[in-house]
């Protein structure tokens, strides 16, 4: 992404925010509070328009198009306010992204021909696999009302990995969360990365952080002022200032 | 000239009273982001109660004020019974509720009141005003007056008093009010009692001239709303805007197409606003969508 | 264990007890009532499908029922139409209306929506008034013949009655369908979060368009049936309050469920005739209950929406889920 810049009214959320993300590889997007991040995925993602700016994914730019067609490009994120369906049950919550892919048929699933049914049978072994992936399959037929938080994030996870992204962008994924299960989710983001899936996280735990990440990009008041490896970043004084100057206690 | 000088006045004259409607519109919108679909009877209940409170031997004045404070308990009431249980979340919860409230208190007044239309006396006795060839009745300029004085005590109370400030904080940012001290939930009811209070001012001002009955307030809804979306909900001056403009249009309608399309403009212009221009005239609370 | 049977079996058995009813009320008037409670049921359910899965609301679906009703009665007596072809040109037509209606107003927010069909179900009544030459006006459109297919005309009141239910039978097992798949569970998911349901790539506003052109069709298709059943339709009944009327039964029905709003609607319209159906009632109970009929209506959506946000479902629901930990 290139001079990416998105103000609200007079306040510029993001300032002329660039950076590249190289396939396979896990990148973190961290800063203080406010300083952009969810606004950055919101532009990437369809969900908001930045006044400047381009994105270009996989040699299509991203500004300007709608969730629907960036989720089609193979993009998937997951919210910071995790949006679950809550009438569904987890699993029937991940068939739902795993029908970005699929063809319309109302009048297919209406005359309940083989081919929707064979289609509804399909998307829900993939559900079944994808929450195993993530370790919560025991949870699939409860409804997402029911969940605990830190298992209504990792369904969201598994639900946008069901939309078979390139590019996942996850808002805040460790919040919630214990450390056990922590320590579960980088595994697996570990094991995503390794299935061939780019992954951006906007975090505020930084020994997750740390754990997980190839490459940070620090963000604060809207301006990029840092990128590089993990361990350049936790030496960068500009960082350490930031963190320290801005909002007084950053770990959960 | 004056022909067009009187469906000016017309239009003037309802578009006073949509104002009203559509004010109480705008502040129960304000403060819960939801549309209260009973504001209609609001209106309903200003002129019944009137005419029932002056039935019962109070004088004029006395029963006006009655019937309005009596409205806006009312409104108090609805929202505390109706829609506080609901609490914040479902927004279409919200509006169902209405949509039910909307129906109970209809048929509360058809049982109290009766099926038939009541009148009540004008404020004033007296000759028409005659204006540049312009017939104004008197009552026409009690609506104009308190229409006025509504507006303006509106305006104080939101610009002047810690009240009114902290209506407005609530509805700008509820959890932020609430951090500052503001009960948010006590705001909620202050406005739908207020845009009660507003919507029976109209009712009440109005049924001199044309008669009120407990089945008037769905469409006096419909119309108050229209004038609010087409002013641009959330904004109140927008409201009293989209009121009068909706007034003109009826009578100039009326009067140089076919008095048959006076109801149909609104659902029209309604319509029209929705499809075109959803911020309305006056560009509203923002964006319609994520 | 049985319970489950028993819940599977419950459908067929719903089927078999409805197409028997003919055969155990003998009473014409009476059997006419379960027939109109049928041609309610079928726009209920469409609404249900609106409300109910997609959570949006409607408060103008009477008008989509007045078009298919009206529609029929022209393209019979007036363009001599074979009834089946009056009958698809009526849902055609009332799907063409929720079809306008929708495209532009499902871009905005739900209350903009549930506005914008009560400002076109306004509009289409004072439209039926006044279109005289194609609706009779205030006098209504009278001599709309029975439902005829090919050379087999459905007169009496036990054929009528089965095929209004068998209509509502095909509309249940399509809807079913739809619900229990894919076009299903993205309904659902839009109406839990519409931003989540953008996020998974569903085609949030295509999804609700859809939706509503369904009810919209049903409601037509339940009009002309109507309109072929009694002979006669006028502007009255097709009002606000019919509108609001169908609101109530679907919301009593509850949510995520094509049964609960079935029996809720048969359960309103029973009510509205109460008097023909317990003959001992005494008259004064019986005005009474019909005088109440809108409060009750009203009382209902408060009631349920704040106490049983998701109807009469719900509520079987969870006796049937019993001992279940959750």
């Amino acid at each position: 992404m290139r001079s990416v810049t998105k103000r609200f009214g007079g306040l510029t959320a993001v300032d002329d925010v660039s950076f590249d993300v190289f396939e396979g590889t896990i990148k973190a997007l961290i800063g203080p509070n406010g300083a952009g991040k969810s606004t950055l995925f919101n532009a990437l993602t369809g969900f908001d328009r930045p006044d400047h700016g381009s994105v270009v994914f996989n040699g299509m730019e991203l500004i300007g198009r709608r969730p629907r067609d960036t989720v089609r490009a193979g993009l998937a994120r997951t919210f910071q306010n995790t949006q679950l369906f809550d009438e569904l049950t987890a699993a029937e919550n991940v068939m739902v992204g795993d029908q970005a892919h699929r063809r319309r048929g109302f009048s297919a699933a209406m005359l309940r021909l083989p081919a929707a049914v064979s289609e509804d049978r399909e998307a829900r072994a993939e559900a079944g696999r994808l929450l195993r992936l993530i370790g919560i399959e025991e949870w699939a037929d409860a409804p997402a009302a029911d969940l605990p938080a830190g298992i209504r994030r990792l369904v969201e996870i598994a639900r946008a990995l069901a939309t078979r992204p390139r590019l996942l962008l996850l808002d805040e994924p460790a919040a919630g969360l214990n450390a056990t299960e922590g320590h579960e989710l980088v595994q697996t983001l570990f094991r995503v990365r390794d299935a061939g899936i780019t992954v951006v996280i906007v975090e505020h735990d930084m020994g997750l952080v740390m754990d997980v990440s190839d490459e940070i990009v620090v963000l604060d008041r809207g301006r990029k002022i840092a990128e590089g490896p993990p361990r350049m970043i936790q030496k960068d004084p500009s960082v350490i200032a930031a963190y320290l100057g801005g909002e007084a206690d950053e770990h959960a | 000239m004056a022909e067009l000088l009187q469906f000016l006045v017309a239009g003037l004259k309802n578009g006073s009273i949509y104002a009203l409607v559509a004010l109480g519109f705008t502040i129960v919108f304000a403060a819960t982001g939801a549309i209260n679909f009973a504001q209609g009877e609001f209106f309903m209940l200003g002129g019944m109660l009137g005419v029932f409170f002056s039935g019962l031997g109070l004088p004029l004045p006395l029963a006006a004020v009655a019937a309005v404070a009596a409205t806006a308990a009312i409104g108090a009431a609805f929202e505390l019974l109706a829609v506080r249980p609901i609490g914040g979340g479902d927004p279409l919860r919200i509006i169902m509720v209405t949509i039910g409230g909307a129906v109970v208190l209809r048929q509360l007044a058809l049982h109290l009141f009766g099926p038939d239309e009541r009148a009540l006396a004008p404020f004033t006795q007296g000759e028409s005003l005659k204006v540049f060839g312009a017939a104004i009745e008197r009552q026409t300029v009690w609506i104009w007056a308190l229409t006025a004085l509504a507006v303006v005590a509106l305006a104080l109370l939101y610009r002047r008093t810690t009240f009114g400030r902290a209506m407005r904080a609530t509805s700008i940012r509820r959890d932020a009010a609430r951090l500052v001290g503001i009960n948010a939930s006590a705001m909620v009811t202050a406005s739908f009692a207020l845009a009660a209070a507003l919507g029976a001012v109209g009712g009440l001002v109005v049924a001199p001239l044309t008669q009120t009955a407990f089945s008037v307030g769905a469409g006096m809804g419909v119309k108050g709303f229209a004038a609010a979306v087409l002013g641009g909900l959330g904004n109140p001056i927008a409201a009293v805007g989209g009121g009068l403009i909706l007034g003109l249009l009826e009578s100039l309608t009326a009067g140089y197409v076919d008095p048959v399309y006076k109801d149909a403009v609104a659902f029209v212009v309604l319509l029209a606003v929705l499809f075109l221009r959803p911020k309305g005239l006056l560009g509203g609370s923002g964006r319609t969508k994520v | 264990m049985a319970t489950r049977t028993l819940r599977a079996l419950a459908p067929a058995i719903a089927a078999v007890g409805v197409a028997l009813i003919p055969l155990l009320v003998t009473d014409r008037f009476v059997l006419k009532i379960f027939t109109f409670a049928g041609i309610n049921a079928l726009v209920v359910i469409g609404l249900a499908l609106l409300f109910g899965y997609a959570g949006q609301v409607s408060l103008g679906h009477a008008a989509f029922v007045g078009l298919g009703a009206y529609a029929c009665a022209f393209c019979t007596v007036e363009l001599g139409w074979p009834w089946p072809l009056a009958f698809a040109a009526a849902g055609a037509l009332a799907a063409l209306g929720g079809l306008a209606l929708a495209l532009p107003s499902l871009r905005l927010k739900g209350h903009y929506l549930a506005m914008a069909t009560l400002a076109f179900g306004q509009l289409m009544t004072l439209a039926f008034v006044e279109a005289e030459p194609v609706t009779g006006g205030v006098d209504g459109f009278g001599g709309i013949p029975f439902p005829a297919l090919g050379p087999l005309e459905v007169r009496d009141a036990a054929s009528l009655y089965w095929l209004v239910w068998a209509v509502v039978g095909i509309a249940v097992l399509a809807l079913f369908n739809v619900t229990s798949l894919r076009p299903g569970r993205a309904m659902r998911a839009l109406h839990g979060s519409e931003l989540g349901a953008q996020a998974c790539g569903v085609d949030v506003t295509g999804v609700k368009v859809r939706t509503f052109v369904v009810s919209a069709l049903l409601a037509g298709l339940a009009g002309a049936l109507y309109a072929s059943v009694v002979g006669f339709v006028s502007p009255s009944l097709f009002t606000l309050t019919a509108s609001v009327g169908f609101l109530a039964m679907a919301v009593l029905g509850g949510t995520g469920s094509l049964a609960g709003p079935i029996a809720a609607a048969v359960l309103l319209t029973l009510v509205q005739y109460v008097d023909a159906l317990i003959p001992g009632i005494p008259r004064g109970t019986a005005q009474a209950v019909q005088s109440y009929q809108e409060d009750i209506y009203g009382l209902a959506i408060v009631l349920v929406v704040i106490f049983a946000p998701r109807g009469l479902a719900s509520m079987w629901r969870r006796r049937a889920r019993g001992g279940e930990a959750s």
